[in-house]
């Protein structure tokens, strides 16, 4: 009897402890996803009244695929190609590449499976890796006049279209240091690394006392931060690329090149002020939005693409957010304390190999469309709301994220380098830089982990 | 005649499920076997015979090797935790107790949930319920996110693959128990054997059967992780909890070299293979009828 009691009070005990456990999860809650394709986005009215574009009427009738890695903007898309088909008689059917997925793998198993997708949108590194194998050229296309520079080349030809300009740098939230400074903020008058660590003091001594958020996700890290010792070489493409050239040939000695000295002194001020310096590595990506938007925080590193999640967070459209570059060192002249980062990030691709020619036909008009037809160019900036790279789109997006590039690439306050590196360069150096940013490396191992995947590339 | 029979039969019967085993099993997996000799990346039209650079570039990689060693310590903890404890449990869940079925029903749970849906759930837990505990209590192990530390990570990854295959390992050791012959318990009660002797040469023995297939599946599941691997961890921090399986999938279409994972991914196989077919060998022979 008493063994049966026993049994059934430890029994009892481990199921609790189980039911417990199961149910925290849900008492708990999660963030909604940032990416969730059925978010209902505050609608802004097209006009379709004037549309100048000339649609070949041959088309009518012909059935196109289009591949979508950019989840936010799904059901934008849908509405863009119902738009689209409206009016051309194309129908454009919209597939979203799952989350778990990559696009790429994604991208690669419909080719094997014989029946790719006729347009894709893709990651750059993606569209290289497939373009002389499987994409159309595009390269006399009438919008490549409209995106110039912009435009990636493959051994001379375009096989791509730059669907939006995406930037990073230092978000901040001006009503938060103008509240906690009681004064008013320019951010125009912060110049150099030094005036930002005094801004950062002025903070914390105002009671913000660790100011900035910064992600832990190898992507973050080893994309958009470390990606910088490249980029910001000169601010061009050919500059950062030629950089690595010299990496990889193990002529560019890392440990004296000034880029990265900077790089990581910036970094580390970064880290010092980061409101998560008791655990890095515990930093919760959904948090650092709602900490910048509450005031917890008063800067949060990170892109345009972050504004769903700030918006999610409690953000308006009034409020002012913006970026400050990622200051590099003391030197007011020098272009990467003013200038920010912003650079084609998704690119379109149209199928070679098994879509038809009159497939590839509507494929390549309905990327004219969203270029030169009024719809198209409203739908790309107001229903998509991404920041157009096309010189003829006369519409300005209207969140203050991208506002802020939008205005920064029309007055000069961004540089354009978007550097190609391998595709697993965000994992495995991203992984150093989250042990770099945890404290348990140092430099000198950052440098030759660094060092090391570069030499493994040739 | 009857021989003529016989193949009808086998025509009717075995040949369709044949075809389909060949279809989807052996001839992907043959076709796999070539891939490894050639220097195809996954999109390209032409496949190059390149013999075995494959297998060096494998020799190389001394992250799979770190990754696989890493592997078998996660298999070794997690097999014994999970038939201990499945073992433990399905013999309380046997002795009579008051609303049995219900916990056995409550430990089966878990496994209903798929692996991707639950390292998000248990993710949760470790980062954000556990560091609130901390937090309120001053606790020093709950303090940081155990996901923030590999050894932490390492802990927490075996802990949810426990609780998940625990309920399935309970659900078969108590079809073992059940399956036990009365009598043979009653003539050993009247012999004086104690409940330690029973154990360990009654029913340790007359289990071998539930324990084969237990340990088994606990062993193939284990080295095979990545849903768990992948929403859990995603082999962080700082890729100190990638495992094998894992690994595979980040060689091929993360560094995108195609081949080398797919050779990865065949020495994985075989290893498994290898191991879950002595385990079973020796296991089978310990097995005795009642």
């Amino acid at each position: 009897m008493k063994r049966k009691v026993s049994g059934k009070v430890i029994a009892s005990a481990l199921t609790t402890t189980l039911l417990v456990t199961a149910l925290t999860g849900c008492t708990f809650g999660f963030a909604s996803d940032p990416d969730d394709p059925n978010e209902v986005a505050k609608e802004v009215p097209i006009d379709t009244s004037v549309d100048s574009f000339q649609y070949d009427s041959s088309l009518a009738g012909t059935s196109i695929t289009l591949l979508n890695s950019k989840a936010e903007i799904q059901v934008a898309l849908e509405k863009m190609s119902a738009a689209y088909e409206e009016k051309s008689g194309v129908h454009v059917e919209v597939m979203p590449v799952t989350d778990g997925d990559s696009p790429y793998t994604k991208v690669v198993s419909l080719y094997n499976s014989g029946n790719p997708p006729t347009l894709a949108i893709l990651d750059t590194t993606d569209v290289i890796a497939l373009a002389e194998e499987k994409a159309a050229d595009l390269s006399g296309e009438p919008w490549t006049a409209q995106a110039e520079e912009y435009l990636t080349e493959v051994n001379g030809k375009v096989y791509c279209f730059p669907l939006c300009i995406e930037g990073r740098g230092i978000i901040y939230n001006k009503a938060v240091i103008e509240n906690a400074l009681g004064r008013a903020f320019d951010p125009a008058s912060v110049r150099t690394q030094d005036e930002f660590v005094a801004l950062l003091e002025e903070l914390k001594a105002a009671g913000i006392s660790r100011p900035v958020s910064m992600a832990k996700e190898d992507w973050s890290l080893g994309a958009h931060h470390l990606q910088y010792i490249y980029e910001l070489y000169d601010g061009t493409t050919p500059g950062g690329q030629q950089k690595i050239e010299e990496i990889k040939a193990g002529t560019l000695d890392l440990e004296s090149y000034g880029r990265l000295q900077e790089f990581l002194n910036m970094f580390d001020i970064l880290k010092a002020y980061n409101v998560a310096q008791g655990d890095p590595l515990g930093a919760d990506y959904d948090e650092m939005a709602i900490d910048l938007a509450d005031g917890k925080t008063a800067f949060w590193f990170n892109g345009n693409w972050a504004w769903p999640n700030l918006a999610e967070a409690g953000a308006e459209e009034t409020d002012e957010y913006g970026f400050l570059p990622y200051f590099m060192n003391n030197d007011e002249t020098d272009f990467a304390n003013s200038q920010i980062q912003a650079s084609p990030s998704k690119q379109v691709m149209v199928d070679r190999i098994v879509a038809s020619d009159n497939q590839q036909a509507a494929a390549k008009e309905f990327l004219n469309w969203i270029v030169f037809s009024e719809i198209g160019q409203q739908m790309l900036v107001r229903t998509c709301n991404v920041i157009p790279p096309f010189h003829n789109n006369p519409y300005e997006p209207a969140d203050p994220l991208s506002a802020d590039i939008y205005a920064r690439v029309q007055s000069g306050g961004a540089f354009n380098a978007s550097v190609i590196v391998p595709n697993d360069h965000w994992a495995v150096l991203g992984a150093a830089m989250q042990k770099y940013l945890a404290d348990r490396s140092d430099r000198s191992e950052l440098i030759r982990t660094i060092e090391d995947y570069w030499a493994q590339q040739n | 005649m009857k021989s003529k029979q016989k193949g009808k039969d086998f025509c009717m019967f075995g040949l369709p499920g044949m075809i389909c085993f060949f279809a989807v099993v052996i001839v992907p997996f043959l076709y796999g076997v070539y891939l490894t000799l050639t220097d195809w990346d996954g999109v390209a039209s032409t496949k190059n015979f390149i013999g075995f650079r494959n297998f060096v570039g494998v020799v190389k990689d001394s992250q799979f090797w770190s990754s696989l060693l890493l592997t078998f310590e996660y298999v070794i903890v997690v097999v014994l935790l999970v038939n201990v404890l499945a073992f433990a449990i399905a013999y309380l869940l046997t002795r009579g107790i008051k609303g049995q079925n219900f916990f056995r029903a409550g430990f089966f749970t878990p496994n209903l949930i798929g692996g991707i849906v639950l390292g998000y759930i248990w993710q949760f837990v470790f980062s954000r319920a556990f560091v609130s505990i901390g937090e309120s209590t001053g606790w020093s192990l709950f303090g940081i996110s155990w996901l923030s530390t590999p050894g932490k990570a390492f802990a927490a990854l075996v802990l949810v693959t426990v609780w998940q295959l625990s309920g399935y390992m309970i659900l078969i050791y108590v079809a073992g128990f059940m399956g036990l012959s009365e009598d043979v318990m009653e003539a050993a009660s009247i012999d004086g054997a104690s409940g330690w002797t029973q154990m360990t040469h009654i029913i340790m023995p007359l289990m071998m059967s539930s324990i084969t297939i237990c340990l088994f599946l606990t062993l193939s599941r284990a080295f095979m992780v990545y849903d768990v691997n992948l929403s859990l961890t995603a082999g962080g921090p700082y890729g100190t909890t990638e495992m094998a399986a894992m690994h595979v999938y980040e060689k091929a279409f993360t560094s995108r070299q195609f081949g080398v994972g797919q050779a990865e991914a065949l020495i994985l196989f075989i290893v498994v293979a290898l191991i879950s077919g002595l385990q079973v060998y020796f296991t089978k022979k310990q097995e005795v009828e009642a």
